[in-house]
């Protein structure tokens, strides 16, 4: 028998339990904010047209007070044709921000060389799997002092730019845990007074598809997801399937949506890091988003992280 | 006979305190309405009615219990009978509509499905407070002077009746509440699931006994099977408990929103 869309999860666990369906999609917050992927095929200072993954052209009006960036701020008419962007949208048609091939580098330290521009050798995952990275000697400083443990084993979080098919680190995205990726710290006990909604810092990753709208959670059953790697996070969250809804709110912009759940994010639950986006944020990541959801929660795909509250959708 | 009839004032008491205290603090530890816990008939309410709902309940029972400690009005002792009744209906009611739902009765802890023993226990309490009606003293008197074998005997049966007593051992054991903690292997559950009567009701109605399809969330396991009509035979079996609650619903396979018919629980 085929292997039924986690998507019928919520429709049969609601039947079972008697309690409401959620449906995904941003539910408050204001105006909602839209994100628009694609890869650019013209640009000039007021339009950009781009190419959308099913296919579709997509002509939007470039604000004035527009910014991107690709490797670091740059003018929007500056960026190259061909560059796969990820835009925010006010009113669905005016661009407010592009990043342009921005990478969420992710993983565990396998092993690195270099002494000018160093190689990595990154692992992100069971489903993930390996990838190399370049960092360029004029970004080391600034990588090596948030990544004091530059070992195999210790975790690596950065943000990169795609240029001539390799991703290059550019913006360390954390302060790298002290602690080596294997020894995650135990959670908080459940009742020594802590308070009962959850809150840490929500990520986004590059690994979804590029149209893709959902979440990956660290603490899912390991025999459910076929993830030898999952259920281990310092946050304290609940278990939960891949299919469930997950209500997430950005603290930092007072936006929220329902996500569903399409991933294990067994590297995410191995960070016990805060954000300090807008103030600071309890330990442990709850969340690692498309870039498509996290932009439109008012994320900042530079910055890399928002402070988060989560509960079930 | 005084001995009998004024026994079980101070249980009542102490449970009334007890059970106002957890409520007050359950609504003053910010728990959002679509939070992880999904506590007591506050769930039957809108969303902003919650937290005074559950305040409101609290400040009841406080009420009934500082009337069954200083006075003997037959009306208190009456409004104390009342009270148990209702709660007894309103546990039956939520069983219903919201059979993912803990009692709440003492807080956080109550957050196991509302079962037999739960019922059992406010039917229970209804009948000590009928006793406790021809009582010639008020509840102080019978906290200085009490009988304690009856007192014993109600304590020992609604100790039995307390599922809460089981999720506090948990607790004691594994520092976490039961969403967060490992479950047992999915194989355990479905076996959990084959002794259930729920199980042995809708056996014959399934195309094949292995499910296609199984997940966890939060303390449930859910199991999906087709039955012979290619519907969608879900059940979901608690977590804790060696004997836990089974629910079962069917949804036709093209059904994205609603159940083909109101969900079937089935009483162990």
């Amino acid at each position: 028998m085929a292997y039924p869309s986690v998507d019928r999860r919520r429709t049969l666990a609601a039947a079972v339990l008697g309690r409401e369906q959620g449906f995904p999609g941003q539910t408050a917050g204001g105006a909602p904010l839209r994100a628009v992927t694609g890869q650019i095929r013209d640009i000039s200072p007021h339009l950009v047209l781009v190419e959308t993954p099913d296919g579709a052209d997509e002509r939007l009006v470039i604000a004035p007070w527009a910014k991107a960036w690709h490797g670091g701020d740059v003018a929007p008419a500056d960026l190259p044709l061909g560059a796969r962007v990820v835009m925010r949208t006010r009113e669905g048609r005016v661009v407010e921000h592009i990043w342009a091939e921005t990478l969420r580098i992710t993983g565990t330290i396998r092993s690195w060389e270099g002494r000018k521009d160093v190689r990595v050798e990154l692992d992100c995952g069971p489903h993930r799997g390996r990838r190399t990275i370049v960092i360029p000697y004029r970004a080391t400083g600034r990588l090596r002092v948030r990544h004091p443990q530059f070992e195999p084993g210790y975790l690596f979080d950065a943000i990169g730019v795609r240029k001539d098919g390799t991703a290059l680190a550019v913006l360390p995205a954390t302060s790298q845990p002290a602690y080596p990726a294997r020894s995650v710290p135990p959670p908080p006990p459940a009742y020594g007074g802590t308070t009962a909604r959850i809150s840490g810092t929500v990520t986004w990753s590059d690994a979804f598809d590029e149209d893709e709208w959902g979440a990956s959670y660290p603490m899912v059953e390991r025999s459910d997801a076929g993830c030898p790697d999952a259920g281990v996070s310092c946050a304290g969250l609940p278990y939960l399937a891949l299919g469930s809804l997950l209500q997430v709110h950005n603290v930092c912009t007072g936006r929220s949506a329902n996500v569903p759940i399409v991933a294990c994010g067994c590297v995410a639950g191995r960070f016990c890091d805060r954000c300090v986006e807008c103030d600071t944020s309890p330990r442990g990541r709850i969340a690692e988003l498309s870039p498509l959801t996290y932009v439109e929660l008012g994320g900042d795909l530079v910055k890399g992280c928002f402070n988060a509250q989560i509960g079930l959708g | 006979m005084r001995d009998v009839l004024a026994s079980q004032l101070p249980v009542l008491i102490v449970l009334l305190c007890l059970g106002a205290a957890a409520k007050v603090a359950v609504s003053r530890s910010g728990r959002e309405p679509t939070a992880l816990a999904r506590l007591g008939p506050a769930v039957l309410v809108p969303a902003r009615f919650q937290a005074p709902a559950l305040l409101v309940c609290a400040a009841g029972e406080l009420a009934l219990a500082a009337g069954l400690l200083l006075s003997t009005h037959p009306a208190i002792r009456w409004a104390s009978v009342a009270f148990f009744s209702m709660s007894t209906y309103v546990l039956l009611e939520l069983r219903r509509r919201r059979p993912d739902a803990g009692c709440g009765c003492f807080g956080e802890v109550s957050s196991a499905p509302v079962d037999v023993r739960s019922i059992a226990r406010t039917m229970t309490l209804a009948g000590l407070a009928a006793l406790s009606v021809w009582a010639p003293v008020p509840g102080w008197v019978a906290f200085a002077q009490p009988s304690w074998g009856f007192l014993l005997a109600g304590l020992v049966v609604l100790a039995v009746l307390s599922p809460e007593i089981e999720e506090l051992v948990e607790r004691v054991r594994h520092r976490a509440p039961c969403e967060q903690r490992p479950g047992p292997a999915e194989g355990v559950m479905l076996a959990r699931l084959r002794a259930s009567g729920t199980w042995r009701a809708e056996r014959e109605r399934l195309a094949s006994p292995e499910p296609y399809d199984s997940w966890r969330e939060l303390c449930w396991r859910f199991f999906v099977f087709k039955n012979h009509e290619h519907d969608d035979v879900v059940f979901a079996v608690f977590m804790a408990g060696r004997r836990p609650a089974v629910r079962v619903a069917v949804v036709a396979a093209d059904n994205e929103s609603l159940p083909s018919y109101a969900p079937v629980s089935v009483w162990r």
